[in-house]
């Protein structure tokens, strides 16, 4: 009975977690958000992801990367089956439950706010500052503060547009989001920028009376056919979907803040100038 | 005289959708303008014709089931609707009409699955519909079809899934001409059927051995007024989702006025529900313009407390 409990205190204590070293910089890093998985591959810890979301597709690097399934919420188990030392988690309901959860069974986290493009700098520089990678991350994360500071070039703010996001009922981007400020980065007015919601629910004919030039929509990777309501006899009644001036932005470039942020702001300004 | 007043508000209810919205049309253009000629008018006589609609199935089927809880949706319907829709998107049916098709063919599925479960003794001449297995068998296919539904949704890639949610509790936003004509040539015949059964409706109400021996044939009429105004709602959640309180509320706002003779009591509650749900759409689109409610959300803001004074009328008289 004795020698029993003596092997079942041996065998607990050869258990002990090894999840958290004292000192160093994490070597096994979960990231369960496209942006942040972005961020540390252009920081130069790219090689210390071992699990990503499955919408994480950037770099193609990351793909190599096992998937861990959806970020929002994580599957914990999935999370702890890849014994990290750090998860980077997007800082929002279910994940603060997820974080508490895999801080209980000892594994670091760390909860980081990304929604608006002036977010990217602070997150990029807590991450070099949490991988070791401070001075690559100084750098990129100056670059993207510059993003957010830029004034818009003034020659073409008459172009105007709004994203819309589902058609029925018509759900637009408003003034608090990044969309919005990708928008005014390159050059464009949100026609519902008056909007301080990130997204709202509006009638069709608040689009057809605001009369942006252009609709945009963010597509799903690779097919970019023109979105189903454009052959909707009400929507008809907007004029850039009768003149078929839809912006097809591809959702991994333009639906997250990250390093190519630069890029999407870049490509949009060259899609409007058409 | 009460005629003359629903017909008065059912007008003005009209009159008042397309002259009220959030882009703002001056008087004299109201005829000229693109937006009210192809996007207000439209979305007017949908809700007219959808809360019409609603408000005769309601009637339809609380006469048929006893119930005065009876909602047409609570057949089971607004679950199938759901999952077909789901699936039309899971399955990347595109074209404008898919969703609508899927959420129609859903909603007929659910009608059929729920019809069978309510025929007691088989299909043929000797089967009888049990309301009280309607009812239950409408709860459990309902639940059952949201089930697969979430699964779906929880399991699927397409991020577009999230939103075939909102596109069920949409409203009247997909409102064009095209959807107004397929109802206007739709309905007639579903509202004619329950229209026809006004007397043995009535007698129903008597209890159905009563009904039986006052010269109904009760399992014939049943049997049409379950499909008829099942019919009814499968194309108001095809082309407007699901939208709640009208075909609950309506009915029993009609009785207190009119009674139960289902002759009056049928067309006023056409007049009544189209009324309530082009007003309810009407404050939808305007009350926080430029943004807009979800229709579902202001026909109960109205209709529950109306119901509410009416409760308490009821009981203390």
């Amino acid at each position: 009975m004795l020698r029993r409990l003596l092997f079942v205190v041996l065998v607990l204590a050869s258990c002990r977690p090894s999840g958290r070293p004292a000192v160093g910089p994490p070597r096994r890093i979960v990231s369960l958000l496209p942006s942040f998985t972005e961020i540390l591959f252009a920081i130069g810890a790219g090689d210390r992801v071992v699990g990503r979301t499955k919408w994480c597709d950037y770099p193609p690097a990351a793909l190599a990367v096992p998937s861990v399934g959806e970020g929002l919420p994580p599957n914990v188990e999935a999370v702890a089956a890849r014994h990290p030392d750090l998860v980077v988690l997007y800082n929002a309901g279910p994940n603060v439950t997820a974080a508490e959860q895999l801080e209980r069974i000892g594994i670091r986290t760390v909860l980081i706010d990304l929604n608006r493009l002036e977010d990217l700098g602070p997150a990029t520089r807590t991450l070099g500052r949490l991988t070791g990678f401070a001075a690559r991350a100084e750098s990129l994360a100056a670059f993207l503060d510059s993003l957010s500071h830029q004034p818009p070039p003034s020659s073409t703010t008459s172009t105007t547009l709004a994203f819309v996001v589902w058609d029925n009922p018509p759900i637009i981007i408003g003034h608090g989001s990044y969309l919005d400020e990708l928008a005014t980065a390159a050059g464009a007015r949100n026609v519902f920028s008056d909007i301080p919601a990130p997204s709202a629910q509006v009638s069709l004919e608040t689009i057809a009376a605001r009369n942006p030039q252009w609709i945009a929509v963010l597509s799903d990777s690779g097919m970019p056919s023109l979105p189903g309501f454009a052959k909707r006899r009400e929507w008809r009644a907007v004029r850039a979907v009768r003149d078929g001036h839809f912006l097809m932005l591809p959702g991994s470039l333009f639906g997250r803040p990250g390093p190519r942020s630069g890029e999407a702001i870049r490509q949009l300004r060259a899609l409007l100038a058409r | 005289m009460r005629w003359t007043l629903l017909v008065v508000v059912a007008v003005l209810a009209l009159v008042a959708s397309v002259a009220l919205g959030p882009a703002a049309v001056p008087l004299p253009e109201l005829l000229h303008s693109d937006i009210v000629w192809n996007l207000r008018a439209p979305r007017a006589l949908l809700a007219f014709l959808v809360g019409g609609s609603l408000g005769v199935a309601g009637a339809g089927l609380q006469a048929l089931v006893r119930n005065p809880l009876a909602d047409p949706f609570l057949l089971g319907l607004s679950g199938g609707a759901g999952l077909g829709a789901v699936l039309a998107i899971a399955l990347h049916l595109s074209g404008p009409w898919a969703l609508p098709i899927a959420a129609f063919v859903g909603a007929l599925a659910a009608l059929g699955l729920v019809y069978r479960l309510g025929l007691i003794g088989g299909t043929g001449r000797g089967g009888a519909l049990d309301p009280r297995i309607l009812l239950l068998g409408g709860v459990a296919i309902g639940a059952f079809a949201a089930a697969i539904t979430t699964a779906i949704v929880a399991l699927a890639d397409a991020a577009e899934l999230r939103n075939a949610f909102l596109w069920l509790w949409g409203g009247l936003s997909g409102a064009s001409w095209d959807s107004v004509l397929l109802v206007v040539l739709y309905v007639p015949i579903p509202l004619a059927v329950l229209l026809a059964a006004s007397r043995p409706l009535d007698l129903l109400a008597l209890g159905e051995e009563s009904a039986g021996y006052l010269g109904a044939d009760v399992e014939a009429v049943k049997r049409r007024v379950y499909l008829a105004a099942s019919l009814l709602t499968a194309v108001a959640v095809a082309v407007s989702g699901v939208i709640g309180f009208v075909g609950l509320v309506v009915p029993h706002l009609v009785r207190i006025t009119w009674g139960h003779r289902h002759r009056a009591l049928l067309p006023a509650a056409f007049l009544g529900g189209g009324a309530l749900l082009a007003f309810a759409d009407t404050l939808a689109r305007t009350v926080v313009a430029p943004r807009e409610l979800p229709v579902g959300v202001v026909t109960a803001l109205i209709g529950v407390p109306v119901f509410a004074l009416l409760l308490r009328r009821w009981t203390i008289a």
